[in-house]
């Protein structure tokens, strides 16, 4: 549970620290409804790779506990 | 586990979380940002791998199941079932990561059209998958209508793959498996395939060690079943 709580926090730490996406296409059509759309979609964008990776971590550490308490049993 | 399984199950796991590393390099400062719909179609760079990922597991159920329904191999059921797991664990992502796309670029959280619903559709599959597993007094027969079910579920991913074309969608045509060639820029493209190569680094790493979880409790299931008082000792044993 611990170990699960600090990837969280990792990984949490890592997506908020990431900067803006970068602008790389010339000739936006509206700039100013590009940027409000761009700001929701970072929250989006942020949400998903969250939820993305916290699936993925969920996974990994449910394996890990259940092959330890198979093992634990094993070398009963 | 054998030491040969988890050595390989930690190579790919390495190899995956080294990729991730240069994903999220490329998601976040590399690539340009979509013109039309901004920052959000970043979602694409996890939501078309996982779906990837999510196709490939469910094809591994079929042919395993196929496989056990032909051999009655314990092992391809194992094997089955531990790709079922990452399958839907992948499809949980692509129904969750959609909607948060959908909801910029389309302006709604989710459209009863055919592509999402039969990603949804698959998804209840599979999650019957499990219960029809459990759901069995003798488990050879649960095993059996799950390799079944396995099978039936893997025939709605080509009707999603082409549901786009066949029938009128809010989904865009595709942009790497088209007839004509790929038509996303070079640098969308590469980032997606370091995505693709992420994630499949990724499952087959917990595929391996799931695997290897299944061998262990049948190992253990046998172990308890030579015990006196044990389930072949009662002759309950499947």
């Amino acid at each position: 549970m611990k170990k699960l709580f600090l990837s969280i926090v990792v990984v949490t730490l890592f997506v908020a620290l990431l900067p803006e996406g970068v602008m790389a296409q010339e000739g936006l059509p509206d700039p100013a409804a590009i940027a409000g759309q761009n700001l929701r979609g970072h929250t989006h964008m942020f949400i998903a790779y969250f939820i993305a990776w916290l699936l993925i971590l969920g996974w990994a550490v449910s394996i890990a506990r259940r092959l330890g308490k198979v093992e634990r049993a094993l070398g009963d | 586990m054998s030491n040969r399984l988890r050595s390989l199950g930690v190579v790919l796991g390495f190899l995956g979380v080294l990729l991730v590393l240069v994903l999220h390099w490329q998601v976040f400062y590399w690539v340009a940002t979509e013109r039309s719909m901004g920052v959000v179609q970043r979602i694409f760079y996890i939501h078309v791998p996982a779906a990837w990922v999510a196709f490939m597991a469910f094809g591994i159920v079929a042919l395993c199941g196929a496989g056990y329904l032909w051999l009655k191999d314990d092992r391809l059921d194992q094997a089955a079932l531990s790709a079922a797991e990452g399958g839907m664990l992948f499809t949980t992502i692509v129904l969750l990561t959609g909607p948060l796309w959908g909801k910029v670029a389309w302006g709604v959280w989710w459209e009863w059209e055919l592509r999402l619903t039969l990603t949804l559709l698959l998804w209840f599959i599979y999650l019957g998958y499990f219960l029809v597993r459990k759901s069995t007094e003798n488990p050879q027969k649960g095993k059996r209508f799950a390799a079944v079910l396995g099978i039936v579920g893997a025939l709605d991913i080509p009707l999603i793959h082409i549901s786009v074309k066949w029938f009128r969608s809010l989904h865009p045509e595709p942009v790497v498996m088209n007839p004509d060639g790929p038509t996303a820029p070079p640098d969308m493209l590469i980032t997606l395939f370091t995505g693709v190569a992420a994630f499949t680094c990724l499952f087959f790493c917990f595929f391996l060690l799931r695997y290897g979880l299944e061998r262990m409790r049948h190992a253990l299931v046998l172990r308890e079943a030579g015990r006196p008082g044990g389930p072949v000792a009662n002759g309950v044993a499947s």
